[in-house]
């Protein structure tokens, strides 16, 4: 899943600078004024929440980074270690060369987190996912999630949304509606013994999802994705309202009118039901020589009808 | 009948005879429904002539009788029991809770309130 | 004003046309409910499970490019090779009424 790829990104980030910095200090907040305000302080907090795990990191790295960066010498890669000297030189201020590494050895190119900012997709995805606004407020969609789990349906609601975000459709939601309680009360054993009973219950939780002011075709796509990327343990069920201009039945005769070539050799091919397998076998026995003998149809001067569908 | 059962059993649950029966006349019914329904539409439709009816009603009430609904019951998947069976589980009360209590039937939890 | 009883029928044979339900000024029983009714058939017949794919329908669809091994089977076979070498198979199955007389000779 997308969020789940991109989520790796700044934490590989993080452990990255903690190595080649010293561990006591602390990471400083990406600089606000190149991210909006809702941005920054949901992205603070994240970074903030994970530095501890990161210092812990930090030690144990250092020494397994000094190995490496060895080793990678001793195999003899020598072009690459003076470029990555030269880089080194010209990229990184001397204060942030750690105690255990020699000024010779040659060291990897170091990214600043600080100054680096990390793509707004990635960073939208510690978020609340982002909402288009509805322009005329008409439903076009309804969205019904159900589960038996609250995290997989909240995760599968909040992955629902970014979707309808990024194809650009106005989604509300999740709305949470009333969830649904079945309970069962049996006897324990598998014989008699009324009076002790178990109870089991199952709740089902609902959350809807609303697409608002959406094209038809963007709606089908939206469902489309989210089906194919469908959550386990999760049950999708979506209403869907299309609007037309008045005059429908013309435009649809207008539009029969232009596929005609290409539908007709298909639908040759179907046959089609005219009533219900109840009417069709109604006519037959009715029609049925031994129902029309007890009709008095065998009888002399007597004509019992042969009994058709009505025209209509 | 022998006449309406399977060539091959094709069941996947807890098979006995009873279950095999069952399945039986259930198929037999869904072959059998639109007739049944056409008969019960002659018998009830009023403008048709009264010997029509008769005969129908004749025809309907001889018709084997693994073609009637009420001759189906639900029966256990698990066990083939027969009474006790909840509809949600298709199962009989004690292997639902030995189920639920295994934690095989999803959501289902033990309940206090 | 009040409007007369064949404009009215009129009427309501228009609306039935259009929405495709039956005509019936009088009232009489046509028994039309159980033409509307849903065949529940399909429904009844679904209950019990059926049998997914086994690895009889496996070996006989494979029967060129795989051989697949069927352990129950297998250990069927060598069940029965064992209960042979001790005697205890199944008798040879009877094919005619003199061989199924039990006690031959013995009653007369």
């Amino acid at each position: 899943m997308a969020t789940a790829t991109s989520m790796r990104l700044p934490w590989r980030a993080i452990v990255r600078s903690v190595t080649t910095r010293p561990t006591t200090q602390s990471i400083k907040t990406p600089p606000a004024a190149s991210i909006p305000q809702p941005f920054t302080r949901r992205w603070a907090s994240d970074s903030a929440s994970n530095t501890p795990i990161g210092n812990e990191f930090a030690s144990a790295s250092l020494e397994r980074a000094a190995a490496t960066e060895i080793e990678g010498t001793a195999g003899g890669a020598g072009v690459d270690a003076e470029s990555h000297n030269a880089s080194t030189i010209t990229t990184t201020p001397p204060s942030e060369s750690s105690p255990t590494e020699s000024p010779e050895q040659p060291r990897r190119e170091t990214v600043n987190p600080d100054t680096v900012r990390p793509p707004r997709a990635v960073q939208a995805a510690y978020l609340r996912p982002l909402r288009r606004p509805a322009t005329h407020g008409l439903p076009v969609c309804d969205l019904q999630l159900r589960s038996y789990s609250v995290r997989n349906l909240e995760f599968f609601a909040d992955f629902c949304l970014r979707a309808a975000y990024y194809l650009g459709l106005p989604a509300f939601g999740p709305i949470p509606l009333p969830r649904i309680v079945e309970r069962w009360t049996v006897p324990k054993g598998s014989f008699i013994h009324k009076k002790s009973q178990e109870n089991f219950e199952r709740k089902t939780l609902r959350r809807l999802i609303q697409i608002k002011d959406g094209e038809p075709e963007t709606v089908e796509v939206w469902l489309a994705f989210v089906k194919k990327y469908a959550y386990y343990g999760i049950g999708m069920k979506a209403n869907v309202w299309e609007f037309e201009k008045v005059g429908v039945g013309r435009t649809m005769d207008a539009e029969m009118e232009q596929m005609r070539s290409e539908v007709e050799p298909t639908l040759r091919q179907f046959a089609f039901k005219k009533g219900s397998a109840v009417e069709d076998k109604v006519l037959e026995l009715i029609n049925r020589g031994d129902f029309k003998a007890a009709s008095g149809g065998n009888a002399p001067m007597i004509r019992t009808p042969t009994y058709k569908l009505p025209k209509n | 009948m022998s006449m309406f059962r399977a060539k091959r059993l094709d069941l996947g649950c807890f098979v006995n005879v009873k279950v095999i029966r069952d399945h039986t006349k259930r198929k037999v019914f869904a072959e059998h429904e639109p007739e049944r329904q056409a008969l019960r539409y002659i018998i009830r439709n009023l403008s048709l002539p009264a010997r029509t009816r008769a005969q129908a009603q004749l025809q309907l009430a001889q018709m084997h009788c693994y073609t009637r609904p009420t001759q189906i019951r639900n029966r256990c998947i698990e066990g083939g029991k027969g009474r006790g069976v909840l509809r949600d589980f298709k199962m009989t009360r004690y292997n639902f809770r030995m189920n639920a209590l295994a934690g095989s039937i999803p959501g289902v939890k033990k309940a206090a309130w | 004003m009040p409007v007369p009883r064949a404009r009215l029928l009129d009427l309501m044979r228009v609306q039935c046309r259009i929405f495709n339900s039956t005509f019936n000024p009088e009232g009489l029983r046509l028994g039309n409910k159980i033409l509307r009714q849903r065949l529940k058939g399909p429904a009844l017949a679904s209950y019990y499970p059926r049998k997914m794919g086994t690895i009889q329908d496996l070996q006989r669809v494979y029967t060129d490019e795989l051989d697949i091994f069927d352990e129950e089977e297998e250990d069927r076979f060598e069940k029965i090779k064992i209960l042979k070498a001790r005697g205890k198979g199944a008798p040879k199955k009877k094919r005619t009424a003199e061989e199924s007389k039990k006690f031959k000779g013995k009653k007369k």
